[in-house]
């Protein structure tokens, strides 16, 4: 058997990066380093509390029906890799706010897992460098057209960076591997500002002119079916097991599902997890794909580890956000000062609500 | 008070820092006892995401801001826990803590010894030169500190103990001070040799008594009370027996026959109770089988003779080694008498007394003599021991000043916690991190600022060594062989 690697090497990593899709971690970084040189030394208000970003989201009624498969673990060899971005808010300056992204790609295959963590990327998002930062979208974002008088505000460019950040690592992994399973955070939904539903089909077009299975994991979902739940559907059911969402709910507005949606309990435990799988994949070999990610990766809490490292590498921990405001200190003269606590200052220990 | 370091400051436990408040025009002097890494936020997180001791998981990063720098900085900062000393006020020192400095103006500052001291007006006489301090500066300490003192010098073996002993004792001399050593292992015998065997500066003042040699006791010397206590505390002479025995002593005063043969006489002829002669017979010839007494005083050097050679500065050595347990305990009662004979008849102005594992030949009552009665008279004591709980607390609790090297042992720290000079968290954290001869000072010598120290090496012959067995067979290179 001709064991083609589908990963080909470099000299420095096990994954290459094609010299297009070098590009934008390069504006990243010039994006980045011209930000913060528009920053004169000013004083940094810190967050209280920071927190991970999250992008608001409704909760949906489905109007699905149902379909349970058993899945069977499948020792067949088939390359994994998972990626995951995260953001923090490292606080706000008088100009507006800074913030840092990471993104991490993680790579099982055989016994072995391997990381790559891109970033921390800091960002100083003032009304001067959210031009160059929208143009870095038109640039790179082929099929949504920001206007003028469209141009997020501030505090949402966090989201649409984070994002841009993820579908460049997610279309890398893409462009650079072949029969492997693609493991992401998040579902197959297209359609919003930061990701439009064209960039997402060639995401996934791309994925299976290389043979790749995007299985897109997300942790929280508010799907309901029949007033539940989603992830509770299968929660008496045995696994491991997926249970495949009919969806004919018929959208309004740009918003798109571009996958199917699976309800995935491959562990005992308490946990089920939604599971995007591209519409045009065909449900047998969803149900291939599955058995070989449960043959392939160790699944703990119906969760991939692969996936789990890849979160847990790109996550930032309070350590690096003292190391990142230090770097800012030291490079660019920022120093940190705590922000007044406005509840605190109100309501005294009463104040114990968020801080905003 | 808990201070954050970072990596790129040098900082050890022991260690002097200022902590100053220039609004207020005070300074806090603040002394490192402990030093643990800083309980940052994430830190566990950080730790454990980035361990690679598994071989399993192993990967790269695109760092192009080298923030990881920063990070490691900051994931290596440590927590100084310090202890507060004293404040400066506008350059007067003041022994409390009752004031704190500005946590946000305050600028913290290394503190280097010399400038401590300088600060703390210490005089620059009668100074000696004890070793060196941290920032590898010379240390001096003013010998007069040790002058109407009590002091201890402890640590578990092999750490330097009887070197700083004979440190000072040598600095004593040096500046013209009277020293009895109660040497238990020879070590101190070499004192006036340099460490190839050469007569040193000081040889002429270092007199070495060996007994049954050099040093023998002669009944004329005694005094009636000093014989009792060596009869009743070393030969345990029952009190009746010991009353006859004063009659009998009384006698042999009165007709000027005071030696080991008329004694021998008197208790043979002496009208008594056979049960009392036959008990003064048996501590009669315990005494004169020891070989301790002569009756021809001329043939060996009196003790009296060799104190009063130290008078302008010597050291007499009693070398009680290869002296049996009671033996050691009749030359101790004698000399601790006769010393406090000469003092209390101002013979003697005063005397710097070095006892070494005093347990092993210190009666239980002398314990309470040495620190008040004797210390009266002019008898300052210096113990030197590995065995701290050896020495009653009420020592430790009146010491004057304590020369603590390195100890592990959690029961050994406890006891020498006692010492009133310093709060018990700084000597069980410095001590339990001491480098062998690096010495932990405390007390008056150092006005009450705990220095850490690196005894200064001494060229005398040292005496102390352990004979080996396998030292001449098979010297020891290297006692871990890697397989």
């Amino acid at each position: 058997m001709n064991a083609q690697y589908p990963i080909t090497t470099t000299p420095k990593y096990n994954f290459p990066l094609p010299e297009e899709n070098l590009q934008l971690p390069l504006d990243f970084i010039e994006i980045s380093m011209r930000s913060l040189k528009h920053m004169k030394p000013v004083k940094l208000t810190q967050e209280n509390s920071t927190s991970f970003h999250q992008n608001p989201k409704k909760q949906t009624t489905l109007n699905p029906t149902t379909g349970l498969t058993k899945l069977k673990p499948d020792p067949t060899k088939i390359p994994i890799v998972a990626m995951d971005v995260s953001s923090i808010r490292l606080g706000e300056t008088e100009q507006g706010i800074l913030i840092a992204l990471r993104g991490a790609i993680v790579w099982k295959q055989d016994t072995r897992y391997r990381y790559l963590r891109l970033g921390p990327f800091p960002f100083h998002i003032t009304n001067k460098t959210q031009l160059e930062i929208s143009s870095l979208f038109r640039q790179h974002q082929q099929t949504i057209r920001i206007q003028r008088h469209t141009i997020p505000n501030i505090l949402y460019l966090q989201t649409r960076l984070t994002t841009l950040l993820e579908r460049w690592i997610q279309s890398s992994v893409n462009h650079t591997t072949r029969r492997s399973l693609i493991l992401w955070d998040g579902s197959l939904t297209a359609g919003t500002p930061e990701t439009p539903t064209l960039d997402m089909a060639q995401l996934l077009e791309e994925a299976r002119i290389r043979k790749n299975t995007i299985l897109a994991f997300s942790k929280m979902t508010r799907l309901l079916f029949n007033g539940r739940r989603l992830t509770n559907l299968l929660l008496d059911h045995e696994p491991p097991c997926i249970m495949r969402i009919e969806d004919n709910t018929v959208y309004e507005g740009p918003m798109h599902l571009m996958g199917n949606i699976y309800v995935a309990k491959l562990t005992r435990g308490s946990l089920a997890f939604r599971m995007d799988i591209d519409k045009q994949v065909p449900h047998l070999h969803v149900v291939e794909s599955v058995q070989k990610l449960l043959g392939n990766d160790v699944v703990l809490q119906s969760y991939p580890e692969t996936l789990r490292l890849a979160h847990i590498f790109s996550t930032f921990t309070a350590i690096e956000v003292l190391g990142i405001q230090r770097c800012l200190f030291k490079e660019k003269n920022l120093k940190i000062l705590a922000k007044p606590n406005v509840r605190r200052i109100l309501f005294g220990p009463f104040g114990k609500g968020f801080e905003g | 008070m808990q201070i954050i370091s970072f990596p790129n400051e040098e900082v050890g436990k022991g260690d002097y820092l200022t902590v100053e408040d220039f609004k207020t025009g005070k300074s806090l002097i603040v002394q490192v006892v402990d030093i643990q890494y800083a309980n940052i936020p994430g830190i566990f997180e950080e730790l454990l995401r980035n361990y690679d001791g598994d071989s399993s998981l192993q990967g790269e990063d695109i760092d192009p801001f080298e923030v990881a720098t920063h990070i490691a900085y900051i994931q290596d900062a440590r927590l100084l826990v310090c202890k507060i000393r004293a404040t400066n006020i506008n350059g007067d020192m003041v022994f409390t803590s009752s004031w704190l400095p500005s946590r946000s103006r305050a600028v913290i500052r290394k503190l280097p010894i010399e400038r401590l001291f300088a600060s703390a007006k210490n005089g620059n006489e009668y100074l000696i030169d004890l070793g060196e301090t941290n920032e590898k500066k010379q240390f001096q300490v003013d010998v007069r500190a040790l002058d109407g003192g009590l002091n201890i010098i402890t640590g578990k073996k092999g750490t330097g103990k009887s070197h700083i002993a004979k440190l000072l004792t040598l600095s004593l001399v040096t500046h013209g001070a009277p020293v009895v050593i109660l040497d238990i292992n020879g070590e101190y015998t070499g004192l006036g040799r340099t460490a190839d065997g050469k007569p040193n500066d000081l040889h002429e003042k270092i007199h070495i008594l060996t007994p049954k040699k050099n040093f023998k006791l002669n009944l004329g010397e005694f005094k009636i009370r000093v014989m009792l206590n060596i009869l009743v505390n070393a030969l345990h002479l029952p009190g009746t027996s010991a009353r006859e025995f004063g009659r009998i002593w009384r006698f042999l005063d009165q007709n000027n026959a005071l030696n080991m043969r008329e004694l021998g006489e008197a208790i043979k002829n002496w009208k008594c109770n056979q049960h009392v002669r036959d008990a003064l017979f048996s501590r009669y010839y315990t005494l004169l089988n020891s070989g301790l007494f002569t009756d021809e005083p001329a043939k060996v050097a009196s003790f009296e003779d060799s104190i009063h050679k130290t008078r302008v500065g010597g050291a007499v050595v009693i070398n009680l080694r290869d002296t049996s347990t009671v033996d050691r305990h009749v030359l101790v009662e004698y000399v601790l008498g006769k010393l406090v004979d000469l003092l209390t008849a101002k013979k003697l102005r005063a005397i710097f007394l070095f006892a070494e594992e005093a347990h092993l030949y210190l009666r239980e009552t002398y314990w309470d003599d040495i620190v008040t009665r004797m210390r009266h008279y002019g008898m300052f004591t210096t113990f030197v021991t590995n065995q701290p709980e050896t020495i009653r607390e009420n020592i430790y609790r009146q010491a004057d000043n304590l020369f603590l090297f390195n100890f592990t042992n959690d029961h050994d720290l406890e006891t020498v916690s006692r010492a009133s000079k310093v709060d018990a968290d700084t000597v069980k954290s410095v001590a339990r991190d001491l480098p062998p001869h690096h010495c932990l000072v405390l007390g008056k010598i150092v006005n009450d600022f705990p220095i850490v120290t690196k005894v200064r090496k001494l060229d005398v012959q040292t005496m102390g060594h352990t004979r080996l067995f396998f030292s001449k067979i098979h010297p020891l290179s290297n006692p871990v062989r890697s397989m």
